[in-house]
């Protein structure tokens, strides 16, 4: 078989204990990779002993790769992880790009599946054969950036290839609830506080490097269809706009249709939009392309500042997302400052949607009067004021003053500011929202609520395939003209969007931005001859369905019920002009549909004979025998 | 059949619309820092248009076949129509093939923003001209004298 590693890594950090386990290729073939190998290994082993704080050496925590990391091609470089999160306490995970995840397989290891807490800060060594846990207190309390520039200094005489780091920042390990784990500076995992976990488990870093390569099934076929795929590449215009600009180039479309919250989704309009799009970071901050492991589409970009208060030395330019959370939702026309936010992130290893929604969520506290400048110790938290956005990042990161407050993720923040400030959150499961608004397209608002890791557009295809990024006209759900502000349909579209969606971005884990002009034909087709199965495309859906459970699963044996999947009043409000004006998602009737169509109780859970139904007996076991 | 019979109807209204942008400083200023020649052909029925912003002014050429475009799009005249009422997923057609784009097209995402005050216009001005039987527009309710 091809696409493998071969070996899945046990790493159990408490008794130091270290196996390789060979990879059993019917356990591959049933789950593909990725989170379909990662959800299933974690539910084994929490199954005997399954309360357990996120925090507490009892979280498993796994690693994974998919089939096609590592390979040189567009769009398959990345890798997952995931674990209970500690923000939201239900199920979580992460799914990043970069080079760790083909540095781990060319040293022969599909993923690495970490239990316990080491006794002291240490990091792991993998060099093909050579897998070791060191001592990190060396490491312990220094930045993302200083931590893999020194590892990497300090390792490289001992691997004949050069390794990848994968670590943690201080915010990770201060136990911030939305603390990443980042490779190469750049790629975060960076949703639902992987890094925290890390944290707990005394887990700084992870280097990988590896001398083998990954063997292809049918090289042939493969080259041939990379052939047919370079027609396909060269004609797509998402491909070209995010290569041209990164994710931000969805700020001059996105602005058009109403997609982008401004004001904590107080408005749809902005007439200083341009000051942070495309344009504008092209003219300002702009300093290079970057990609993942052999990738050509390059999305990645490089950001400086070079001078004024925002000064910032050449590193990742900020994502769409960032550009959304630090700048529109904020009102903060300063491109710069919203670069420094990010750079700050990066550094001290935090999710930047989540840290930049706290502070919208903050602002909308203090500009309401719910909390004042004796509470932000003198910052005003005022709509626009770029200074105070940066300095409220830096405490956030440093989990000082008010900071440390805001450090608890927006949810945990608006319990203990108290009043009405729930009013002001945009979070679903204690997760906040990304920045695509749901009034625009409504199966975004179902794909939101009912997501097992809280409020994220990268949960399901929903967002690429109702947004038009993506077109499957294979699945004749995915198919159909979709009226975006309409929640006539939205269930069903839903559900094919998660399926599907779970072999594609989960379990092969083709990469959301670089894969996306790949219809299903192509992506199997790219699966089977990397590893030499013969899936077909009932059967790729068939265990994307079972992996969504499993997901959804976890996060109901976490606790979650149906008052769980619905959406904050913020995105649910009717905008009284623009784009989206007097559009809502009719949240009752797609939940009703979608519960229907999944077999779920009326409490949100799916029931025991729909588990049993699909081969999910011990899942079924957790959730009604607990 | 498509919304516009004929050709010459459709040069009418969405040409004049064009002319009308054109003239229009808060978008005109923005497209002509672009210095982009766009060539649009439209089908069912056919027109070619070539919208000029390489000049100090921006120039409208119908039928323009000949000159060096930067950016050539294509689509059906009914699809061109719906979206300068803003109501195209203009990055759906461009997936699905409703709209073929060929050129720099990041240059002309950029110009997105600096156009969206005209979606506001079109419909305003087929109530003004005389083209009311294409305003599609539900929300949108005629000036009162």
């Amino acid at each position: 078989m091809g696409g493998y590693a071969g070996q899945i890594l046990y790493i159990d950090l408490s008794s130091g204990r270290i196996e390789k386990k060979p990879l059993d290729m019917n356990f591959a073939r049933k789950y593909i990779g990725g989170l379909g190998f990662g959800t299933q290994i974690y539910l084994d082993l929490i199954k005997d002993n399954p309360e357990f704080d996120a925090l507490s050496e009892n979280n498993p925590f796994v690693l994974m790769t998919g089939p096609l990391t590592g390979l040189k091609m567009d769009g398959v470089a990345r890798w997952a992880v995931g674990t209970k999160s500690p923000l939201t306490g239900f199920w979580g995970d992460a799914n990043v790009g970069g080079y760790f995840g083909a540095r781990l397989k060319f040293a022969g290891y599909d993923g690495i599946v970490i239990t316990g807490k080491a006794e002291k800060p240490s990091y792991i060594f993998i060099n093909d054969d050579v897998v070791e846990i060191r001592d990190a207190q060396k490491y312990w309390g220094k930045d993302i950036y200083e931590t893999t520039d020194e590892l990497s200094a300090d390792l490289k005489s001992e691997s004949a290839k050069p390794g990848q780091v994968v670590c943690i920042g201080p915010a990770g390990e201060q136990l911030i609830t939305f603390a990443s784990i980042i490779n190469n500076k750049r790629h975060a995992a960076g949703r639902t506080g992987m890094g925290a976990v890390w944290g707990s488990k005394n887990l700084k870093a992870i280097y990988a490097s590896g001398s083998g390569n990954i063997e292809i099934s049918d090289p042939d076929k493969l080259k041939v269809l990379k052939e047919e795929l370079k027609t396909v590449y060269e004609e797509s215009i998402f491909i070209d706009a995010i290569h041209a600009s990164g994710t931000p180039a969805h700020l001059d479309v996105g602005i058009i249709s109403g997609d982008i919250p401004i004001k904590n989704w107080q408005m749809t309009e902005w007439e200083d939009i341009d000051d942070i799009g495309p344009g504008s970071i092209e003219d300002k901050i702009f300093a290079g392309h970057k990609t993942c492991y052999g990738c050509s589409v390059a999305c990645k970009k490089d950001a400086e500042v070079k001078d004024g208060p925002y000064k910032m030395d050449k590193g990742p330019s900020p994502e769409y997302e960032t550009v959304g959370t630090f700048g529109t939702m904020c009102l903060n026309k300063n491109i710069e400052s919203i670069a420094k936010a990010n750079d700050i992130c990066n550094r001290y290893g935090i999710d930047t949607i989540t840290c930049g929604a706290t502070i919208a969520f903050a602002i909308d506290c203090f500009e309401n009067g719910l909390i004042n400048e004796t509470d932000t110790e003198g910052i005003k938290l005022t709509w626009g004021n770029s200074e105070a956005i940066v300095e409220m990042c830096e405490k956030i990161a440093k989990k000082e003053g008010f900071g440390a407050l805001l450090a608890e993720g927006s949810a945990k923040a608006a319990l203990k500011i108290g009043k009405n400030a729930s009013d002001f959150l945009t979070t679903v499961k204690g997760l906040e929202a990304p920045m695509h608004d749901p009034r625009n397209a409504h199966g975004y608002g179902l794909a939101y609520g009912i997501s097992p890791r809280g409020a994220c557009h990268e949960a399901s295809l929903d967002f690429p395939v109702e947004g038009g990024s993506m077109y499957i006209p294979e699945i004749e759900e995915l198919a159909v003209d979709i009226e975006e502000m309409s929640s006539d349909g939205k269930a069903i579209l839903n559900v094919a969007c998660q399926d599907y969606g779970m072999f594609f971005s989960s379990c092969a884990i083709f990469c959301n931005l670089g894969a996306t002009p790949l219809n299903a034909t192509q992506a199997l087709s790219m699966v089977n001859y990397v590893t030499g199965f013969d899936y077909t495309l009932e059967e790729i859906i068939n265990i994307g369905k079972r992996v969504w459970y499993l997901k959804r699963g976890l996060t109901n044996f976490f606790g979650a019920r149906a008052k769980d999947d619905m959406l904050p009043k913020r995105l649910m409000t009717e905008m009284k002009d623009g784009p989206t004006e007097g559009s809502v998602p009719d949240m009752e009737k797609m939940l009703s549909e979608f519960y229907e169509l999944r077999g779920f109780n009326k409490d949100g859970v799916p029931k025991k004979e729909v588990l049993e139904g699909i081969g999910l007996t011990t899942l079924a076991g957790l959730i009604y025998n607990n | 059949m498509g919304m516009f019979k004929t050709s010459e109807k459709l040069e009418e209204v969405l040409g004049g619309f064009f002319k009308l942008m054109a003239d229009t400083p808060v978008i005109a200023d923005k497209l002509l820092k672009s210095k982009l020649v766009i060539r649009f052909s439209y089908t069912d029925p056919d027109l070619v248009v070539v919208v000029d912003c390489s000049g100090e002014k921006i120039d409208v050429r119908p039928h323009d076949t000949d000159s060096k475009a930067i950016v050539e799009m294509s689509m059906s005249s009914d699809i061109a129509h719906r979206f300068w009422f803003g109501m195209v997923n203009l990055t759906k057609a461009l997936t699905r093939k409703e709209m073929i784009a060929k050129g720099p097209i990041p240059k002309v995402l950029k110009l997105l923003p600096a156009i969206k005050p005209s979606y506001a216009m079109y419909p305003k001005y087929l109530d003004e001209n005389g083209f009311e039987q294409y305003n599609i527009t539900k929300a949108y309710k005629p000036p009162t004298a």
